[in-house]
């Protein structure tokens, strides 16, 4: 890291150890790193296992990990949001849906697992070597974040301050969401038309 | 002091690209739907550290609203495949080919 | 005076306008009242305004056409002696002819047209023989050539009846090109188009000027009047009813070409040159005409060569200053030759659409009444002592004769020999075709043809064969043309010889015209079978081989590139030019329909794919910068 390199020098330079701070920065470093492991790692495995459940419960770990994460980065009521709402919430509605539904293990017998990861890996990683070139380009990237902790309140404050309008639609969506699934979850079958029936 | 913020962005880069690996990899509704959740967490992890570098508040809104929208979007997904799949009993994405032009 | 003058031309254009818009609600007798009321009441206005007159000219203002930066095109008229005598003409003619039709096209479909297209006739051709300003005379010009177009290619079904027509409207086009030379000139050096004003200020003229106006109008004549070189199209134009032949081609458009050049004459006479050449072009194709006459089998073909080359006489009359002579054979021409076209319709109705003249034969029997008009026409374009086209004759060769220079010797000689073979001609014709013969027509071979058609004749051929009385010359004192025309600019009221010269020359005259009849009497009296087309005779039927010319040398090279333009170029290149490129966004849109699969995994490929395109371009494009 640049900022380490160049404190070191620093210190080369007058002669004195790394202090305290210095060290501690650097566990902080060493957090994000092993939180970044742990997350693709996680997400690796979700994405690759023909079992769903499985999948979603690599997924969890995955949530878990980005919640640390968040925390790490200064935001601990988003941490909080994560775990409660993207894994406590949205994943186990997943598993709710997916056992009720007795999807099949593996609906991607189709073909070989090789060719079928061959196109988003290639793309990926061309995407990717784009990516690095534009977030590498610029000199203020290199700069390691301080540290800093949003307090939840502080959080509220700007939320429902600034952006009241933001919370007021959002709300409405998520309401528009609830009458949208009650409506499709509906029984009844036969009344629709357009669409392609069992068995085609 | 923490990692610069280009690791930050190469983090939220990889997992976004593995979310879209997913999305194009994995044929069946619910893993595509997997998959973009995964992406959008990375959004999520990209715009609070992006919050963090320049110390304001509004990339953590963002993030909730992500949430938000997130939620809202799984669930009526996952209506929609239920409904589907009651219908058709398919829960393949290329099952679903009536826009063939 | 105004009035009667505007009426005379609208008449007809009234009756064409209110036979093409209303024809088809009248019934077939309408549709030809309307039209002959039009040109009975333009025949009367004729009259009118010639007894009205007492000026000599009067130009009168009718209407203003268009103008242009320093230009006017103004509708006028310039009625002088000339004018009304060529007016009183072609409505006298036009009447008997339309009268005539009425009979003739009574079973044709195409009645509507065919009025509507004479009446139309009619009237371009009043505007050419009336009209003051130049360009007035173009648009009369232009309307002749269309109408007769039109006229001659009526039967179009018959691609043959139709390429006649075509021809003629494009040989007279060549001359027509000159003429819009001609008024360009006039243009620069006048600044004014109107006749009156021009024949007053011939003075502006240099002789190279006046020279080269007058080969230009000459050029434009020849077209028009079917004179070497373009002559060509007159006997294939016999494609069209013999009214139609009548009115154009014996009293109407053909001569409006030397009609035209007597209106300029004041510009001629300043280039001898221009008269020479007028006066040589003339007698040619009068020699011409005439040996071409003599071999021909159809009857329509034999009067049309008959007209070239009367027309010829007309042109030679011009070439030696004599307009009255001119305008005299012009008059007499028109009378018998109309006569000799409707009476030859009558026949070939009769005959079921027999043209051929050794298919005829016991006319004179069976038909009697046309026989005794036809050969009326035939002894006045016979030039038969003291009978129609005797003495119109007799003064252009006269004059010619008079007229200075050796060449007018040489000229006159030619004319001698031609009017002799004119006699011959015309009486081979009436004797082949009338005589008795053993293998002639039977009597039930005849179809019965409305008495109508030929009691209109009767008073035609009177005119033709009394038409002396109008010009008798100094001799018996009368000399009525030529002192109505004396007040025409560049006119001679009398040709003025000794009296052995008159005297030597009238009994020349008739000597050859009984001589050829007499010759025509012994050779052909009882010719029946055709004779075989061979040598001299292949030459003389074919024109001298002029019309095969231009078709081997001009026609077909032509049409060859216009075929070559046509397939290779506009279709093999633009058309499928075109229909590539369409193909070829056909396939690409084909092509690009493989994208749209319906499938889900497909679309977030692309979108995947675009993704990552979008980053190479933002990363690209930070690089290069």
């Amino acid at each position: 890291m640049p900022g380490k390199t160049k404190a070191i020098q620093q210190k080369a330079a007058v002669s004195e150890p790394p202090s305290l701070q210095e060290r501690t920065m650097s566990v902080y470093a060493v957090i994000f790193y092993l939180l970044a492991v742990l997350i693709l790692t996680a997400a690796g495995f979700a994405v690759t296992r023909r079992n769903a459940v499985h999948a979603v419960c690599g997924l969890i770990v995955s949530f878990l990990g980005t919640a640390l994460l968040f925390y790490l980065l200064g935001a601990p009521f988003l941490a909080a949001m994560e775990v409660i709402i993207y894994a406590g919430a949205i994943m186990v509605l997943f598993l709710f849906i997916i056992m009720t539904m007795k999807v099949e293990a593996d609906g991607d017998r189709s073909r070989p697992r090789v060719r079928r990861w061959a196109f988003p890996l290639v793309i990926g990683a061309v995407s990717l070597t784009a990516i690095t070139i534009l977030v590498w380009v610029g000199p203020e990237n290199r700069l390691p974040l301080q540290t800093a902790m949003a307090a939840p309140s502080a959080f509220g404050t700007v939320l429902f301050r600034r952006y009241w309008p933001a919370v007021e639609i959002a709300c409405f969506l998520l309401f528009v969401a609830l009458v949208g699934v009650l409506y499709l979850g509906r029984a009844g079958p036969k009344e629709d038309q357009s669409f392609p029936e069992k068995n085609p | 002091m923490i990692v610069p913020y280009d690791h930050i962005l190469i983090l939220a880069v990889l997992l976004f690209l593995t979310g879209a690996a997913c999305v194009v990899a994995r044929r069946t509704l619910i893993m595509i739907l997997i998959g973009v959740e995964i992406m959008l967490n990375a959004a999520g992890i990209a715009l609070v550290g992006g919050s963090l570098k320049w110390g304001v508040l509004g990339g953590q809104v963002f993030v909730i609203f992500i949430m938000a929208v997130a939620a809202a979007e799984v669930a009526v997904g996952l209506a929609l495949i239920v409904h589907s799949h009651r219908r058709s009993g398919s829960v393949e994405a290329d099952h679903y080919h009536l826009m063939k032009g | 005076m105004k009035t009667v003058l505007l009426l005379l031309m609208l008449f007809p254009l009234m009756g064409a306008a209110l036979n093409a818009l209303l024809g088809r609600y009248l019934t077939r007798r309408g549709v030809a009242a309307v039209a002959c009321a039009a040109v009975l009441g333009a025949l009367a206005m004729a009259v009118a305004a010639m007894v009205n007159t007492t000026a000599i000219t009067r130009d009168i203002r009718l209407f203003d056409w268009f103008s242009v930066d320093g230009f006017q095109a103004v509708m006028n008229v310039h009625y002088d002696h000339l004018a009304a005598v060529m007016a009183l003409m072609i409505t006298f003619v036009s009447s008997v002819i339309h009268l005539y039709s009425v009979s003739f096209m009574r079973e044709d479909e195409g009645i509507i047209r065919y009025f509507c297209y004479l009446n139309l006739f009619v009237f371009a051709m009043l505007v050419i023989a009336l009209a003051d300003n130049l360009i007035f005379v173009f648009l009369g010009w232009e309307g002749v050539g269309f109408c007769s177009y039109v006229l001659i290619g009526f039967w179009y079904s018959d691609e043959a009846k139709a390429a006649a027509g075509r021809k003629a409207f494009l040989l007279t086009r060549i001359g027509d090109a000159a003429f819009g030379v001609a008024l360009g000139l006039f243009f620069l050096i006048f600044k004014d188009l109107s006749i009156s004003h021009i024949v007053a200020r011939t003075s502006l003229l240099s002789l190279g000027t006046a020279t080269l106006l007058g080969l230009l109008l000459l050029w434009a004549a020849v077209g028009k009047s079917a004179q070497l070189p373009l002559l060509v199209w007159l006997p294939d134009a016999m494609a069209g009813p013999s009214p139609v032949s009548a009115l154009i081609h014996a009293a109407t458009m053909v001569t409006a070409g030397v009609y035209l050049l007597m209106r300029l004459f004041p510009i001629l006479i300043l280039s001898p040159a221009a008269l020479m050449c007028t006066a040589i072009v003339g007698t040619l194709t009068a020699l011409f005409g005439s040996f071409a006459a003599l071999v021909q089998s159809d009857i329509k073909r034999v009067l049309a060569y008959s007209t070239i080359s009367q027309v010829g006489y007309m042109l030679l009359a011009v070439g030696v200053a004599d307009i009255v002579g001119g305008m005299f054979h012009l008059l007499s021409h028109a009378f018998f030759k109309s006569l000799l076209f409707l009476a030859a319709g009558c026949i070939i109705q009769a005959l079921a659409g027999e043209h051929n003249i050794f298919r005829m034969g016991n006319l004179r029997r069976h038909l009697p009444g046309v026989s005794l008009l036809f050969l009326a026409g035939c002894l006045c374009l016979g030039t038969f002592p003291l009978l129609g086209g005797y003495f119109s004759k007799d003064r252009i060769l006269l004059a010619t004769f008079v007229h200075s220079g050796e060449l007018s010797k040489v000229l006159w000689v030619i004319g001698m020999a031609a009017a002799f073979l004119t006699s011959l001609y015309t009486f081979r014709l009436y004797f082949i075709a009338f005589q008795d013969r053993p293998d002639g027509r039977k009597k039930d071979e005849f179809l019965q043809i409305p008495g109508f058609m030929s009691w209109v004749l009767y008073p035609l051929a009177l005119t033709a064969l009394f038409d002396g009385l109008l010009n008798l010359p100094g001799g018996f004192g009368k000399l009525f043309l030529g002192r109505y025309l004396a007040s025409v600019p560049g006119s001679i009221v009398e040709v003025h010889a000794t009296a052995r010269e008159i005297w030597g020359m009238r009994i020349g005259s008739a000597a050859l015209s009984l001589g050829g009849m007499v010759s025509a009497y012994f050779l052909w009296r009882r010719k029946s079978e055709e004779p075989a087309l061979r040598g001299l005779r292949q030459v003389l039927f074919t024109g001298f081989y002029l019309d095969i010319f231009y078709e081997r040398v001009i026609a077909r090279p032509y049409n060859r590139i216009a075929g070559l333009l046509w397939t290779d170029i506009d279709e093999g290149g633009l058309d499928r030019g075109s229909e590539k490129i369409g193909g070829g966004f056909q396939r690409l849109s084909q092509g690009l329909r493989l994208w749209t699969t319906g499938r889900l995994s497909t679309y977030l490929r692309m979108l995947f794919l675009g993704f990552a395109a979008l980053l190479c371009l933002l990363s690209l494009s930070w690089y290069i910068q």
